[in-house]
């Protein structure tokens, strides 16, 4: 039994053991200034593994910038809050808003990178707007958040604080349906989404996309992630037939969804959805063969498979012992950004305010793994590439690596 | 499909999940009968059957989809993991009660209820901070099987699940109508302080009641993964309101009203998912529930314990 006495030891040597570690860096960075970056993501609960991907991106663009040196006299410090609740059970947007203030409340907080879904985002975003904050997303997708038309919602002071460095859904939904109608002729289709807000937005713009190109939309449902059963949805899908599923949502619904198709629908049907689906879940809780055949894309191009970003994969897997993703690259581009901006403000001998930061970002030109980032006059990437993928079993690797279990097929058509 | 062959297919999807939610309101009115108490953390005790069942599927070399088992096998495996789910899910109910509920059984207002909602919460967390919080592949051991009737698909698991739930529900009625403790624990829900004047230890038939009541969360979780091949830690709460609400419908402490509103809940998520949308349930679900509650307040087959009021 712990007595008393013992934890006091133990607490004590906790301690010290602090203070060493402590004083084993402070004599390199004693003259550092601190400027801290926030890291919001869902860190626990259903969307955890994508989140912690992406983290361990944004921690390492801060961390070669601190060992770089890469801004003279400042050490960045990254303060990661999780944006999940228990109740939730997933990402939890009045945490996000909680998360947003808590960083707004720190002066020492001068921008940040997240959230990755955009229900965050949307109730991230107003938050930041009033404090002149910029946050940078390496994965939320939702249009509505820097559409202007919406201004009045997201973006009430008028200045974009709301940075991506992947495109939206106004491209991402689109995409897919040229590839279900242009490649895998699908004359008719069922959609579904998730009643989160990437999952409505997604499937809106597919369903958008599918009429203009002359698909009949048979029908359109709405999931809830907390439910376990989706047979009763499947079952309605399989009597109405129709030549393909397109699914707007998370893998909340999405594992259970991919699952239980496999028992009900035709195999051959085309099914997919967005990025939403590409994530590990994919290949942990649903594998194959249920998995086999689904398409999916991301909202970047893909760069894990790239020769010139093989250094850097070999990095990350050598530093958090787990493989990056596409969107793991985008937040260390995300970070690459930032570093580059206060850089410059540094460089150019201006005060690091967060509004200094807002605009150098806004105004930046970065060298990162996608290649050149640039922002529009909203906050969107100027790059809009889709890349498009299919779940297809290559039993050369391991049954759950995300890199090599998602075929990439190729950069989507844009009509 | 055609329109009937989509009926029967959605009645046949109404009844699996009906039947996993007569199994979890079973629960509900067990205790609420004895001791006018709605037990959330009963939501959780399903959970961890799901797990424990899991953990023992996986331990007797089970993973994924991969490992179909046919015959004896088959039948010991599954006994060892409803054995399993249901002992550890009984045990733990008893230890909820003993440790948690009991301290409180004569303080009045809603002290209990609370009591287990807050033990709802430390068990489900207990899975999330232990287990992860990653949707987890349920291994299923249970042969591809398929029945046809008029078009629709009949699985062999649908029937395995229909057949251990009415075993379990049959079980559970003949216990409570023809044994001794059966006996014991009607007279303690008709007047507590009446049976033990009468010589009917009241601890002991409460203890039971939630090792009875838990034993069947623990079943159901077991046959949720089974039938879904997924488990995770959120599971309790859709399932566990669901089946609450059954409980309410049939008319809570009425055990065969229990499975009556289970297999209500299940036909009328289903039917409504087909015919309205699958988006509605929900709502249709409750607006059902608040129309009983008004029109008829006990239930649709009222309760059997009398109130002690």
């Amino acid at each position: 039994m712990l007595t008393r006495r013992a934890a006091g030891k133990l607490i004590a040597g906790a301690a010290a053991s602090t203070s060493l570690f402590g004083a084993g860096l402070r004599p390199a960075l004693a003259a550092a200034k601190e400027i801290k970056i926030g890291i919001t993501l869902p860190l626990t609960g259903a969307d955890a593994e994508g989140a912690n991907r992406i983290k361990y991106g944004a921690l390492l663009a801060i961390r070669q910038a601190n060992d770089s040196n890469a801004i003279p006299g400042y050490k960045l410090v990254p303060v990661i809050l999780n944006t999940a609740t228990t109740t939730a059970g997933q990402y939890d947007p009045a945490q996000a808003a909680t998360d947003a203030r808590k960083l707004i409340a720190d002066p020492a907080v001068m921008a940040a990178i997240g959230p990755e879904m955009s229900g965050s985002g949307k109730a991230m975003a107003a938050i930041y707007s009033e404090a002149n904050f910029a946050t940078i997303t390496p994965s939320s997708t939702n249009p509505d958040i820097t559409n202007p038309k919406f201004a009045h919602e997201f973006d009430p002071s008028g200045k974009p604080v709301y940075f991506r460095t992947v495109t939206t859904d106004a491209y991402q939904g689109p995409a897919m349906a040229n590839y279900f109608g242009d490649v895998l002729k699908v004359k008719s289709v069922y959609i579904l989404d998730d009643s989160g807000a990437y999952g409505v937005g997604i499937a809106d713009t597919f369903e958008a996309r599918a009429k203009q190109k002359g698909m009949k939309v048979l029908g359109r449902d709405r999931l809830n992630p907390m439910e376990a059963d989706y047979t009763v949805a499947l079952t309605k899908i399989k009597a109405i037939n129709p030549d393909g599923l397109y699914y707007g949502g998370v893998m909340g619904a999405g594992a259970k969804l991919v699952k239980q198709a496999y028992g009900i629908l035709p195999h051959p049907m085309p099914k997919g959805g967005g990025d939403g689906l590409l994530a590990p879940e994919m290949l942990t809780a649903v594998g194959f063969p249920a998995a086999e055949g689904w398409y999916c894309t991301i909202a970047s191009p893909h760069l894990t498979q790239n020769p010139k970003v093989q250094p850097f994969v070999k990095l990350y897997e050598s530093t958090f012992h787990t493989q990056p993703d596409d969107y793991a690259i985008t937040a260390y581009d995300a970070g690459l950004v930032i570093v580059h901006a206060i850089k410059g403000l540094v460089d150019a001998h201006k005060p690091v305010t967060r509004a200094a930061v807002r605009e150098a970002i806004q105004t930046s030109k970065t060298n990162t793994l996608q290649g050149e980032v640039t922002f529009d006059k909203y906050g969107d990437i100027t790059n809009r590439t889709v890349s498009i993928f299919q779940v297809v079993e290559n039993k050369k690797y391991p049954l759950t690596d995300i890199i090599h279990q998602f075929k990439y097929i190729g950069v989507a058509p844009t009509s | 499909m055609s329109p009937t062959t989509v009926f029967l297919q959605q009645v046949i999807n109404g009844l699996s999940l009906g039947g996993m939610y007569a199994l979890l309101a079973l629960g509900f009115t067990l205790i609420y009968g004895i001791l006018e108490l709605i037990n959330f953390a009963h939501f959780s005790v399903f959970l961890w059957g799901s797990f424990i069942g899991m953990w023992t599927l996986e331990a007797l070399g089970l993973n994924g989809q991969n490992v179909i088992l046919t015959g004896l096998p088959l039948i010991g495996v599954l006994l060892a993991a409803f054995l399993a789910s249901m002992v550890f899910c009984g045990v733990l109910g008893v230890v909820i009660e003993r440790f948690s509920l009991r301290p409180l059984r004569n303080v009045t207002g809603p002290m209990a209820m609370i009591t287990t909602i807050g033990v709802s919460y430390i068990l489900f967390n207990i899975i999330l901070l232990g287990a992860g919080a990653d949707t987890k592949n349920f291994p299923n051991p249970l042969p591809e099987i398929q029945f046809h009737i008029d078009g629709a698909v009949l699985d062999l698991r649908i029937v395995l699940i229909w057949i251990i739930s009415a075993v379990l529900m049959v079980g559970l009625w003949l216990f409570v109508q023809r044994s001794r403790m059966g006996k014991a624990m009607r007279a303690t829900a008709q007047d507590a302080d009446a049976a033990r004047m009468m010589g009917v230890e009241v601890d002991r038939v409460i203890l039971i009641a939630f090792f009875a009541g838990s034993a069947l969360a623990g079943a159901a979780g077991l046959i949720f993964g089974l039938y879904y091949n997924f488990t995770s830690y959120i599971i309790g709460y859709t399932a566990g309101l669901r089946a609450f609400t059954a409980a309410v419908l049939g008319g809570i402490g009425n055990v065969p009203g229990a499975m009556v509103g289970g297999l209500l809940i299940g036909l009328i998520e289903s039917l409504g998912g087909q015919y309205i949308a699958v988006k509605w349930t929900d709502v249709i679900i409750f607006s059902i529930l608040v129309l009983v509650l008004v029109f008829r307040p006990t239930g649709l087959l009222g309760t059997l314990a009398p109130s002690k009021s």
